[in-house]
């Protein structure tokens, strides 16, 4: 696959040196000499240096067969106008960008960026998981609008512990979908029974986070 | 509703305060806003963060009828200007661009553009080069 990388700060680098690797070709654009020198020396000439928002630089690096197109620079409107060119004027199927502002996730979605990923969130939740006692972790938004994937530990002196899965009464939009125990993932069947400790993964949506989160733990 | 605190903004406020409509700016410029509020009783919205839509709730874009985007800078232009029109439906969004290329994608895209023409800079440079 060919695949054109807007922007070499450390997301650009990383992902520039992990699909080399796996055999894909690659090449960067950076406007920074400096950042370009350095990227050359390690890797080679898989780096053009200029603007990637001009679209005469992205012409001149064959933006127009590309299959994917990654805009990471750190400053979201410019990812966005750099995406929103390479789907107009290149064709470019698949266009991925980072946010860091959580909000422009949707919005970027919206407007037709294919693949949004969200340095702040995924920060947060890595972060979120260190803590200990921590409530509940958000491991995932699907694409589904409002629609997340969360982790809840059980206390040991929860009262769901001990009762099986289809006992419990959940929020109506929520439900289960694996359980963890002693670092050994389980399919969640309405027969399991929970244990203190165990880690329940749930798919949820905003509004009934904590409504889910409290069936879980209260005691 | 007002993205942007340079010389258009200055030129417009005046004018769209003495017509009766009610006025907001949103800016980063920390000076000129308090200038405005001062001077025509507009509302502000200080920008610190990149929370866009957060700044455009602030200030009330939901019924906001007309919305600018005329910063000095493309990007963000084309950013909050499609937040407006897409995301909060505000019914008359106009986006200023200076980089003509930009100019001919998003007006592709649907958005109503205003900026300077470098073909016609181009033309009038060469006319008073040629006398």
């Amino acid at each position: 696959m060919y695949v054109t990388i807007i922007g070499c700060s450390g997301v650009g680098y990383h992902l520039a040196k992990a699909l080399l690797a796996a055999g894909h070709e690659v090449l960067v654009v950076e406007k920074s000499r400096s950042k370009c020198q350095l990227l050359y020396d390690e890797l080679g000439s898989v780096v053009l240096c200029g603007d990637g928002t001009d679209q005469r630089v992205l012409k001149s690096a064959g933006a127009g067969r590309a299959d994917i197109l990654a805009a990471v620079t750190g400053v979201d409107e410019t990812n966005l106008v750099v995406c929103q060119m390479a789907k107009e004027t290149f064709k470019v199927a698949r266009t991925m960008a980072v946010v860091t502002d959580t909000k422009n996730e949707s919005v970027f979605h919206f407007l037709g960026v294919d693949v949004v990923v969200n340095t702040t969130h995924l920060a947060v939740t890595s972060l979120e998981g260190g803590v200990p006692g921590r409530p509940l972790i958000h491991l995932l938004d699907l694409r589904v609008p409002d629609t997340e994937l969360v982790s809840v530990s059980i206390p040991e002196d929860a009262a769901v512990v001990g009762k099986r899965l289809g006992e419990i009464q959940l929020p109506p939009h929520s439900f289960v979908s694996l359980v963890v125990k002693r670092n050994q993932a389980q399919p969640a069947a309405s027969n399991l029974v929970l244990e203190g400790l165990d880690e329940v993964v749930a798919v949820t949506v905003a509004d009934e986070e904590q409504r889910l989160y409290d069936a879980l733990t209260g005691v | 509703m007002i993205f942007g605190c340079g010389t258009l903004t200055d030129l417009l406020v005046p004018y769209l305060k003495q017509a009766g409509h009610l006025v907001t700016v949103l800016t980063d410029d920390a000076d000129a806003l308090e200038r405005l509020r001062g001077e025509y009783q507009v509302k502000g919205v200080y920008i610190t963060e990149p929370l866009m839509q957060d700044y455009l709730q602030e200030g009330d874009i939901e019924i906001a009828e007309v919305f600018l985007a005329i910063s000095g800078r493309d990007h963000q232009n084309v950013l909050v200007a499609q937040i407006a029109k897409h995301i909060f439906n505000v019914g008359t969004v106009i986006c200023r661009l200076e980089n003509p290329q930009l100019q001919q994608l998003y007006a592709g895209l649907g958005l109503k553009i205003i900026g300077t023409s470098t073909s016609g800079l181009y033309e009038e440079t060469r006319q008073l080069i040629d006398g």
